[in-house]
């Protein structure tokens, strides 16, 4: 038996799932495909929000603001492309010249890639609960993951007390006209969050939570492997010695490892939820992999991921057995809502 | 068992002590009430018996505190923990991680329990405090009460002898502070958990303790059964004043326990003749003459919500000047949406608020509150200034008003914080901070007030001060609003009970009338002397003293 979980399928696979996500709007410049990447990592985030939670950021409503304010950096920073759309006079200091539509479209593609990719993170925020996420971190770094954790907890805390402070100023007549207002503000936020940091570091220390002091035989492992990284880079650097360098790097690299695994096991911990994989981590996993080989894989489909506005705007190729192939990335929507069909 | 043996302990950089040659001894499995006004020490001693006092706080210590075989001062609090749990006055202030389960199995994880024991674990405390049907919901989306209860179980998860609680309910309704008190009840009858628990509030926790430990400003510290420290202390609920008064002997330390005293007096009786005579005799001669209300807020079929769900429908107000009117209501049923309308925070969906004769729409927060000022309960997100004079000259600056070192002289006078003048606001006592707040928001004279939930945190002094300047204010003319689920504060200083209900106001009147037939909200003096009008130990007082 293991604790319910709200998780369908295992950490790990949504960090594979993330990974290709990743990847595969880094590799895409196509806007067809970049707009149904944003709408379909949307869905995968709306379906996997829990009840009750309030989405911290909305990838619709931030990819109206990312694309036009790339569209506008763009047009006003870049000359290039041939069809202007407005000549400014050429005295404008940094903004003169002429405005073209391929300068537009180029900047509203960057916009759009970088809402795909806060819509991928968005969604695998969305859907692993931070205990999950710690349970990813290996054992030595399990002090570096409850502080993050903690920083994570404290986000929407601090967006309430954010909201507490603006309200509160208001009511004293305070209304924001230089930047010099912002203090009222930012002061009682900074105060607040600070006392809300001890309130919490004493509340841990009170459960007994407490990183253990490496022994010294975990310290002079360390030591010496961060000495001999040192050593082998200037044996690298300073005389040239590739081979002693590579040999003394990598017996550095073994002892940091040896070193962190040793403080691993020093510090034993359990685990309250087991993530076992099954038929869901496959189909997600299936859809990840059908995905990674539509925009890895040599085929004449493929090159539709590249688009390029200049130097004449063309409609984007679109192709749609590769268009197909990404909606594998949304196979956990798929799983989701046909949960109750599965074993 | 625990025992402090002349402890004393002074914080760092401080010329006092903060405990004085504490000596006491607390029982296994009894239930203790540590009392004692804002400042005097409470917290310190909670935080000497797991060791977060002196290891996390700095400081010197003399003396020595045990638990049973082991000493907090020199194991700290990483070793106590497995023996004393600690809840705090803030749930939110204490979670890690974001679901219920998660959080409870957290310090389990971290004490590597062996997992087949931190499933039974995690199991057993769900139970215990019946957070089971909360298992995987949110932290976020649990009531006050609720979240106080997973605090509680995630302490109680590490199965600690004793558990120690920092004013838990003071943040929480009445009827939130009712379940955690209930839970506290059933873990020391149950499994024979040792409680200490601090709390400012005794009226609701007396008659469950065995102990009470009360501390004063010097850090001595008195502590025997409640009877007998209530006997003397002068920090007694409204029912100890009158039962002291009168003589009542075993003291009474409950509605129950005191009713046969009632009974024998020939009080507990409905008298036709004698209902809310005493009441409207003391409330008018506290008021002074009877004068025409002049309304200064009028409210006229307001609806209003947030989304899809309305809160408020169709609802009518009228509030008058020197009028204090007390807004009640269960948690979540749309009394601080009424606030947001009435100073322009939440845009109402129909109807129209007018103040002093004015309608408020299209006008902006700034200024409407320069007409009505509202407390927010959390005035320390109001601070942010240097000294306190700084605090009340920033208002009159946002309001680009002249800063008139004497109007500020005069208010900070009122508020009893002349000698707080220079002092940076952060550093005071919670009662004083609440004060600085309210300067803050009434230096530009308003004709109108609205706080918040004003008394949480506030011991029974900071209270009586608080309800004397509202006194002093409404008698200058000013109409009041107070939002507060303190029965006994509402009792004592309200001209006007308000209750809201299910979209509008279920009751409306004077306090004898609403409070006094509310089988929710009547004080404590009400339940002991049903139907006779009497809310406050002042109020029977005068009548026994009649009969």
């Amino acid at each position: 038996m293991t604790p319910r979980s709200l998780l369908l399928v295992h950490p790990v696979t949504w960090t594979i799932w993330l990974g290709t996500t990743l990847l595969t709007v880094s590799l895409t410049r196509n806007p067809l495909y970049l707009l149904l990447l944003l709408f379909g990592l949307t869905l995968v985030a709306e379906t996997e929000r829990p009840t009750g939670r309030a989405t911290p950021l909305d990838p619709i409503f931030f990819a109206v603001i990312a694309v036009s304010f790339g569209a506008l950096f763009n047009a006003a920073t870049i000359r290039y492309g041939d069809t202007v759309l407005v000549a400014l006079p050429a005295s404008w200091w940094l903004i003169g010249g002429p405005i073209t539509l391929e300068a537009v479209v180029f900047g509203m593609i960057n916009g759009l890639v970088l809402s795909a990719l806060v819509a991928g993170f968005g969604a695998f925020g969305t859907a692993m609960p931070i205990s999950a996420l710690i349970s990813l971190v290996p054992r030595a770094f399990y002090p570096l993951a409850v502080v993050m954790s903690v920083a994570v907890t404290y986000v929407p805390l601090t967006i309430r007390l954010a909201g507490q402070v603006r309200e509160a100023q208001q009511l004293r007549g305070h209304q924001v006209r230089v930047w010099r207002d912002g203090l009222p503000l930012l002061l009682p936020l900074l105060i607040g969050g600070l006392e809300r940091a001890l309130q919490l570091a004493e509340a841990m220390a009170a459960r007994g939570f407490a990183a253990d002091p490496p022994s010294n035989q975990v310290r002079m492992m360390l030591v010496g492997g961060l000495a001999a990284l040192f050593a082998g880079l200037l044996l690298q650097f300073a005389w040239g010695q590739v081979v002693a360098a590579s040999l003394t790097m990598l017996i550095g690299t073994g002892l940091i490892l040896w070193a962190l695994r040793e403080s691993g096991q020093q510090a034993p911990r359990t685990r309250y939820r087991l993530y076992r994989r099954g038929i869901r981590d496959m189909i997600v996993l299936l859809g990840a992999g059908l995905t990674l080989i539509a925009v890895l894989a040599p085929w004449p489909g493929r090159a539709s991921l590249a688009y390029t506005p200049y130097p004449m705007l063309q409609l984007p190729i679109f192709e749609p057995l590769l268009a197909l192939a990404l909606m594998g990335l949304l196979m956990p929507v798929a799983v989701r809502l046909g949960d109750r069909y599965l074993p | 068992m625990i025992e402090f043996a002349q402890l004393s302990y002074r914080y760092p950089d401080q010329p006092q002590v903060c405990l004085d040659q504490v000596s006491l001894t607390l029982p296994a499995g009894s239930f203790t009430l540590v009392i004692g006004p804002s400042g005097s020490g409470k917290s310190t001693l909670l935080r000497c018996l797991n060791g977060l006092v002196p290891h996390f706080s700095g400081g010197e210590v003399a003396g020595s505190v045990r638990i049973a075989a082991y000493d907090p001062i020199a194991l700290g609090p990483r070793v106590m923990s497995r023996h004393v749990g600690m809840v705090f006055q803030s749930p939110e202030a204490q979670f890690v991680l974001e679901r219920v389960e998660d959080e409870i199995a957290f310090a389990l994880e971290h004490a590597a329990v062996p997992r087949e024991q931190l499933r039974i674990r995690v199991e057993e405390v769900l139970d215990l405090l019946d957070l089971a049907p909360l298992r995987d919901r949110l932290l976020t989306t649990l009531s006050g009460g609720e979240r106080q209860r997973v605090a509680i179980a995630a302490t109680l998860a590490l199965q600690p002898e004793v558990l120690v609680l920092d004013e838990p309910t003071s943040q929480l309704d009445p009827q939130s502070a009712d379940d955690v008190l209930q839970a506290l009840v059933r873990l020391n009858h149950d499994l024979g958990l040792t409680i200490v628990l601090a709390e400012h509030r005794s009226e609701r926790v007396l008659p469950i303790v065995d102990l009470v430990v009360a501390l004063d400003r010097a850090g001595r510290v008195v502590s025997g059964p409640p009877r007998e420290i209530l006997a003397t202390s002068p920090l007694c609920p409204p029912l100890v004043t009158v039962a002291r008064a009168a003589g009542w002997q075993p003291l009474p330390l409950s509605v129950k326990e005191a009713r046969p005293f009632a009974t024998r007096q020939g009080l507990a009786q409905q008298d036709a003749i004698a209902v809310g005579k005493t009441g409207e005799a003391g409330r008018a001669s506290a008021t002074g003459p009877t004068r025409p209300p002049r309304p200064y807020l009028e409210i006229r079929g307001l609806e209003a919500g947030y989304g899809n769900t309305p809160v408020l429908r169709n609802l009518d107000l009228t509030i008058a000047a020197g009028e204090i009117t007390l807004l009640m209501g269960r948690n979540g049923i749309g009394k601080s949406t009424l606030l947001k309308c009435m100073i322009g925070l939440l845009r109402p969906r129909r109807g129209e608020i007018r103040i002093a004769g004015r309608s408020i729409a299209g006008r902006d927060v700034a200024a409407i509150s320069r007409e009505l000022a509202c407390l927010p309960q959390e005035p320390d997100s109001m601070l942010f200034a240097d000294t306190v004079a700084d605090e009340l000259r920033t208002t009159l600056r946002n309001h680009r008003l002249p800063v008139n070192e004497a109007l500020i002289d005069e208010l900070l006078a009122q508020l009893g914080l002349s000698e707080r003048r220079e002092r940076y606001p952060r550093d005071l006592s919670i009662g004083e901070r609440q004060r600085v707040a309210l300067g803050a928001i009434s230096i530009t004279r308003p004709g109108g007030l609205l706080l918040d939930e004003p008394t949480r945190g506030l011991d029974y002094e900071a209270k009586a001060m608080l309800g004397g300047l509202l006194r002093q204010w409404s008698r200058e003319g000013s109409a009041i609003i107070v939002v507060s689920h303190d029965v006994e504060f509402v009792a004592e200083i309200a001209d006007r009970v308000l209750i809201l209900g299910q979209g509008g106001l279920i009751a409306d009147g004077p306090p004898w009338n609403v409070l006094g037939n509310s089988p929710l909200f009547a004080p404590q003096i009400a339940r002991i002397f049903p139907g006779r009008g009497w809310l406050t130990a002042s109020n029977a007082l005068q009548g026994l003293q009649q009969k």
